[in-house]
């Protein structure tokens, strides 16, 4: 563990603090969530991943607990404990967030802003943006390079190319990963059951016909199903296999939209256009998300943000589900500097998937007050 | 300074370890009672025995408590961030085998690999809104295990005890865990995916760097590790003894060549091997076909070296860093 200087520690707590009044004095109210958090939703919500970079403990009745690791899911839980999901809202806080990082210290001071219940998304998305670069300037940060991304596109290009849900996730996991897309797509180590004779025969088969072939197999070989999936389940997967053999089922020309999708990059009214292009040529329903980013960056030019130095990457997602629109992040133009200063999106799916009854809309940002201090790169 | 061993104080892994000491001349007495958790070693003064939980002992491994212990390699892997900065597995000790699998209900026609779970993860997820449930005590090899097969909708479930009856209780929907033999899993409908062996353990000699290794611990290490190669060399090998007609010195070289045998000739033409124990009989038949009229192959207790591997090990990657 590395120690830090009390006097570091209060240097970036004021410049914190500069951010934090920054925030609240646009109108957003103060919340100190739990600093000692239930470790299901964090679990729940990024995938056990994020395990090895929680400081874990345990209460009295054996619960799992966490030092919360970040501000987004607490303040979100509050927002659903304090009255209906969908009611308008606007958070600030400011505190410490705990990440096990070896080598590195684990207590990590974080100042930021959520905002929920607005319906005009591309104003709000341009507001959060806005604040969040105003509010890391008022602590005292350089020059910042800013980044974005938009899930709704992405998720919105996967889905117009025909790939299930459960591919879209896989694809978009792949790219926020950095893999290549011949790797992200490869399925060759699926058991080729194609080329069993009986996928050839349930390939003409229908739902109850498969379940019932399935049970028949199970009951001959003696085996009792135990637990978690069904012999319907099984027989659903097998008639995928059948259809689709496993793989994405792309097509060359689906194919290579994806990859010029992927390669899109740069100022965002030209990736805007380059964007319109591709849904035209390759026949993508891609209108409304499309409509969207571009009143977005309206917004963001309206808000007299350099929108012109701002680079998009249609490749810039999330590997978090619940993050459904606009993401960005500003790093350093210091080349020192590799981690960004501040990130945030839009995610609203989260609060359903915590336990609210509908979608919400949801749209926040966070700063990191420890890589705002020296150069950037502290 | 003491040298401090710790030892498992009970089940098969303790016997086991008794056993392996005991065959290298290294008696291992607890101290008064049967509930004293310090012993020694009988002959060798400036050692100490802990009699520790196998776990425990990771841990005293870790923090630098202990100089030396045996424990299983699946606990040091789990247990411990960053093996390799603070112990050294100096040798593993062939009992106390175990694998650490995947296992999936056998119901699963449809799954035989990761690549296949990772798929049926994913589909599980998309129709269920919900992560499937792994059911293991071995959260950290889980984790990275399934990181490197690219599953990642999943949740772990913490098991601390008969993890194999978790699917049928419907508590999770496959485990992670070991076996031996796999008897159990089957017993429970499981079967284990087919690249799903996340370690093959067993017990081993593990070294901390982290412990205080002084003039006297390093002494009694030597002392110790060099009855334990001594010990362990005889174990592996024979020793093959014949006489050789005159003349056929080139036999002795070409049969050391041939079957990895150390020989010496003492001046009557007696040719003396330390054979590998596999290769004894092959070798046997070798001399009787160059010209001996008789060869006797024998069981030998100790062979002491200058090169002591495990020494070796421990000087290399403990001192020298230290």
């Amino acid at each position: 563990m590395v120690a830090t200087s009390s006097a570091g520690r209060e240097a970036r707590r004021a410049a914190g603090e500069r951010a934090y009044r920054y925030i609240a004095d646009a109108g957003f109210s103060r919340v100190e969530p739990a600093i000692l958090q239930p470790t299901a939703p964090f679990l729940d919500m990024s995938g056990e991943d994020i395990r090895g970079r929680l400081f874990l403990t345990a209460g009295p009745e054996g619960e799992e607990l966490c030092l919360r690791p970040d501000y987004t899911i607490p303040v979100c839980l509050l927002h659903l404990a304090r009255g209906g999901a969908a009611r308008e809202a606007r958070y600030a806080y400011l505190g410490p967030v705990f990440r096990a990082r070896a080598g590195a210290e684990g207590e990590l001071i974080q100042t930021g802003l959520e905002s929920f219940g607005r319906r005009d998304i591309e104003a709000a998305d341009a507001e959060i943006l806005g604040l969040a670069l105003e509010a890391a300037e008022a602590a005292g940060a350089g020059p910042l390079k800013v980044r974005i991304g938009d899930a709704r596109v992405f998720d919105g290009v996967i889905s117009a190319l025909g790939l299930p849900e459960y591919w879209r996730r896989r694809v978009r996991r792949g790219v926020a990963r950095g893999q290549p897309l011949e790797k992200i797509l490869d399925r060759g180590g699926l058991t080729p059951f194609s080329k069993a004779g009986v996928l050839l025969a349930l390939e003409r088969a229908d739902h109850d016909g498969a379940r019932a072939l399935v049970q028949d197999l199970l009951s001959i070989a003696g085996i009792s199903t135990v637990g978690g999936r069904s012999p319907s389940e099984i027989a659903d997967r097998f008639l995928e296999q059948a259809a689709s053999r496993g793989d994405a089922g792309l097509g060359t020309e689906q194919m290579q939209a994806l990859e010029r999708f992927l390669a899109i990059t740069g100022h965002p009214d030209a990736a805007a256009l380059e964007l319109r292009a591709l849904a035209k040529d390759a026949g993508l329903e891609i209108g409304r998300a499309l409509g969207s980013f571009e009143e977005r960056t309206g917004f963001l030019a309206a808000r007299g943000l350099a929108v012109d130095e701002f680079s998009y990457s249609a490749g810039f997602v999330r590997d978090l589900d619940y993050y459904t629109g606009f993401v960005f992040e500003a790093v350093s133009t210091d080349p020192k500097a590799a981690k960004p200063i501040l990130g945030g999106g839009r995610y609203d799916g989260l609060a359903r998937k915590l336990g609210a009854n509908q979608e919400t809309p949801a749209v926040g940002a966070a700063i990191w007050l420890d890589r705002l201090t020296a150069e950037g790169s502290v | 300074m003491t040298l401090t061993i710790a030892v498992p104080s009970k089940g098969r892994l303790q016997e086991n370890t008794h056993d392996y000491f005991a065959r290298a001349g290294l008696e291992i007495v607890q101290g008064r009672g049967v509930r004293d958790y310090r012993g020694s070693i009988v002959g060798l003064d400036g050692v100490e025995v802990a009699f520790l939980s196998a776990s425990e002992i990771v841990g005293q491994l870790a923090a630098g408590a202990v100089h030396i212990g045996v424990t299983g390699e699946d606990l040091v892997r789990e247990h411990v961030a960053d093996v390799d900065a603070k112990l050294v597995l100096l040798t593993p000790l062939g009992f106390g085998r175990a694998n650490v699998v995947v296992a999936a209900p056998q119901s699963w026609i449809d799954v035989r690999n990761m690549a296949d779970l990772e798929d049926v993860c994913a589909h599980y997820r998309a129709r269920r809104g919900e992560r499937m449930r792994v059911a293991t005590k071995y959260v950290n090899l889980t984790r990275r295990f399934f990181d490197e097969h690219g599953v990642s909708d999943y949740r772990i479930v913490e098991s601390l005890g008969a993890t194999e009856g978790a699917p049928a209780a419907g508590s999770a929907e496959l485990i992670v865990d070991i076996t031996t033999t796999g008897a159990t899993l089957t017993a429970n409908a499981l079967k284990i995916i087919e690249d799903g062996t996340i370690l093959r353990s067993e017990a081993n000699l593990v070294a901390s760097r982290r412990a205080d290794w002084s003039d006297g611990a390093r002494g009694a290490a030597r002392a110790i590790l060099s009855r334990l190669a001594a010990s362990e060399l005889a174990r592996r090998s024979r020793e093959v003894r014949a006489v050789l007609p005159a003349g056929k010195a080139q036999a002795v070289a070409l049969a050391a060549a041939k079957f990895g045998a150390s020989p010496e000739v003492s001046g009557d033409g007696m040719a003396v091997f330390l054979c590998p124990r596999a290769r004894a009989a092959e070798l046997a038949d070798f001399l009787l076909s160059q010209g001996a009229l008789r060869v006797v192959a024998q069981n030998v207790e100790q062979v002491f070296e200058t090169d002591n591997p495990l020494y070796n090990a421990l000087a290399s990657k403990v001192f020298a860093a230290g």
